[in-house]
């Protein structure tokens, strides 16, 4: 039995096709709910990209003083893409945002697997697993300097009384190893999420399946491949997305514990930006980086809510 | 089930052999990966109760000879400077995180309750409009929230930072908790309604309490967002006694980069909360993320 509500009714009461403002009107009331965080986004966001953007066709004297802004046109554009910085920042970027992405998922991913039998202490070390995703970057970034120091570092003195080295190696002043060094940590306190995401995907995996292909025979690797996975592959999707959206936002590690040096060596957009503009004070360039960056957000998020909107359809036919 | 019951015999000896094969692969991968999580950290907290000179020492002693508290002791110390700062940095953080938190529940949970229960003209779009925040890095909204917050006198306020971090929280919030409302029977607020229960009466009494896993989830979610930022808070407070915890810590050891215990007990102390936050709350939170996000 169905209670007809008052917006219902009225809905039922009007053919299909009723004008657009008129719909609007009768749903004045729902509005209220999502009117405050349409709010808070509207003025925190969609400003800020409208102010973004225009600046960006400007050329701007340092100190923010915004007023005396002169119009130059693509300019910024061209000297971005002509420039060698941009394509060095640009390909680590790639590494850097590809090589977390892959490695987070696949860590966490296999994390949750090996976690999703239960055996003794799996409840703790599913815990301690997890810490690494909730410590703040700025305290993960320091101690994993610390980590690497290159007089007195952990790894270093390790590799040294292993005989390994002779002198314990510089890891992150280093223009080869900075990267992978970087890498490594933002794995550290990323797989958690992956594993966490997955770990939830992988309740939604009826037992009945698992158990009919094992009747099957089934061994453990197809029913993986067969049952397991076919079921996570929209969770993997947007896991993957969240992660590789992250990575390719991410500031702080590499801010922290190199600065993007040496010599560029672990500069990805998001550093390069910000020294562009609070470094040097070149806004007008910086807001074109910016809007580069946007297009290509853009085009994953089409993706992301391509995904997300695939899971929403599936709900609906339910 | 019958015929469950007459395989199982034959297919038990091979089928027992494979899955060791993956148990022991899972279990050494599982012993690697504790390893690399836990080792940082251990090697966090072994470093913050050395001498500074026992810190500097090669090879370096993995478990000190003797210990100290004194890095712990400096820090929360409010009668030297550096203890006066950290408390104050540690107290800003706490209030900037609660009224982020608080706020972000009160602004979430109608918002996604529309979404998932009414069908109003633009509900997509202004869903995903939510969503694909997520998408965007804080340095791009760094320059314009900069001047927009100089030009309504937010620049050195804690309501700057509150105001921005609202904004990074909600969409997950969003999410999460639509995923909630979409799994409540509509029945259940139907039959409080018969009942002459108000619109808004059905939702606080039936659908709020069953959505509590959510809420806490969003809560800790922002929480730990709001305690961690670093980037915002970087630029727009420029006041020491305004600074939070992650800008805090770094203003001071650029300063003092030798005191490596310093710098490591101010990390772990950095960690606690939300950590055990996190700890105390986490099954609501992988809850949320089963019921309300990944569930299809």
């Amino acid at each position: 039995m169905t209670i007809v509500t008052g917006n219902e009714a009225r809905r039922r009461a009007q053919p299909a096709g009723s004008s657009v403002p008129r719909k609007i009107w009768e749903h004045r009331a729902d509005y209220a709910y999502v009117l405050p965080a349409i709010a808070v986004m509207l003025i925190v966001i969609a400003y800020p990209i409208y102010y973004t953007i225009e600046l960006s066709f400007f050329n701007t004297p340092p100190g923010l003083q915004l007023r005396d802004k002169i119009f130059v046109g693509f300019n910024n554009y061209t000297a971005i893409l002509t420039s060698d910085v941009f394509w060095q920042v640009t390909f680590n970027t790639l590494i850097w945002t590809i090589g977390s992405t892959l490695i987070s998922f696949v860590l966490g991913f296999a994390a949750a697997l090996a976690l999703h039998r239960d055996f003794i202490g799996r409840g703790i070390l599913r815990a301690i697993l997890i810490i690494p995703w909730v410590i703040s970057a700025v305290a993960a970034s320091y101690i994993w300097k610390w980590i690497y120091h290159s007089d007195f570092g952990i790894i270093g003195a390790v590799l040294v009384e292993l005989g390994l080295t002779s002198r314990p190696p510089n890891f992150i002043d280093n223009v080869s190893t900075v990267l992978p060094s970087l890498i490594v940590v933002n794995i550290w306190r990323e797989f958690p999420f992956a594993m966490i995401m997955m770990m939830a995907g992988l309740q939604t995996v009826p037992e009945q399946l698992l158990r009919a292909a094992k009747v099957d025979g089934a061994n453990a690797w197809q029913r993986f491949w067969h049952v397991t996975f076919p079921h996570l592959r929209n969770v993997s999707t947007v896991t993957i997305l969240l992660l590789a959206v992250a990575n390719f936002n991410s500031f702080i590690i590499p801010w922290i514990m190199t600065g993007g040096g040496p010599s560029n060596a672990s500069h990805i957009w998001i550093t390069h930006i910000y020294e562009l503009a609070f470094g040097r004070q070149r806004w007008g360039v910086a807001s074109a980086y910016s809007v580069l960056l946007f297009l290509i957000l853009m085009t994953l998020g089409y993706f992301y809510v391509r995904a997300l909107s695939g899971n929403e359809r599936k709900e609906g036919n339910a | 089930m019958s015929i469950a019951a007459e395989t199982a015999p034959r297919g038990q000896p091979r089928r027992g052999r494979r899955i060791d094969g993956w148990r022991w692969g899972g279990r050494i991968f599982l012993v690697f990966m504790l390893l690399y999580t836990a080792l940082p950290m251990v090697w966090m907290l072994s470093t913050s109760i050395k001498s500074g000179f026992a810190a500097m020492q090669f090879p370096p002693q993995l478990w000190p000879d003797q210990p100290t508290l004194a890095a712990y002791q400096k820090l929360l110390d409010p009668q030297n400077s550096v203890g006066q700062d950290f408390l104050r940095f540690f107290w800003n953080s706490l209030i900037v995180s609660t009224a982020t938190t608080v706020l972000s529940v009160i602004v979430a949970v109608p918002a996604a309750y529309a979404f998932s229960r009414f069908r109003f003209p633009g509900r997509n779009f202004l869903f995903f409009a939510v969503l694909l925040r997520n998408m965007f890095p804080a340095v791009i909204f760094l320059v314009p929230l900069f001047i927009l917050m100089r030009a309504i006198g937010l620049v050195n306020t804690h309501g700057s930072l509150v105001l921005t971090y609202l904004t990074f929280g909600l969409p997950l919030a969003i999410w999460l908790l639509k995923g909630f409302y979409d799994n409540i029977p509509v029945q259940l607020e139907q039959a409080a309604r018969i009942d002459g229960a108000t619109r808004f009466q059905a939702f606080v009494l039936i659908v709020m309490p069953l959505s509590t896993p959510g809420i806490i989830a969003t809560a800790i979610y922002s929480f730990i967002g709001a305690w961690n930022e670093y980037i915002y808070a970087y630029t727009f407070l420029s006041k020491n006694e305004q600074l939070t915890l992650p800008v805090g810590i770094q203003r001071f050891f650029s300063e003092n980069t030798t005191d490596f215990p310093g710098l490591m007990a101010a990390s772990f102390m950095m960690s606690v909360p939300v950590v055990v936050l996190f700890l105390l709350l986490q099954r609501y939170f992988v809850r949320a993320l089963t019921e309300g996000a990944v569930k299809h």
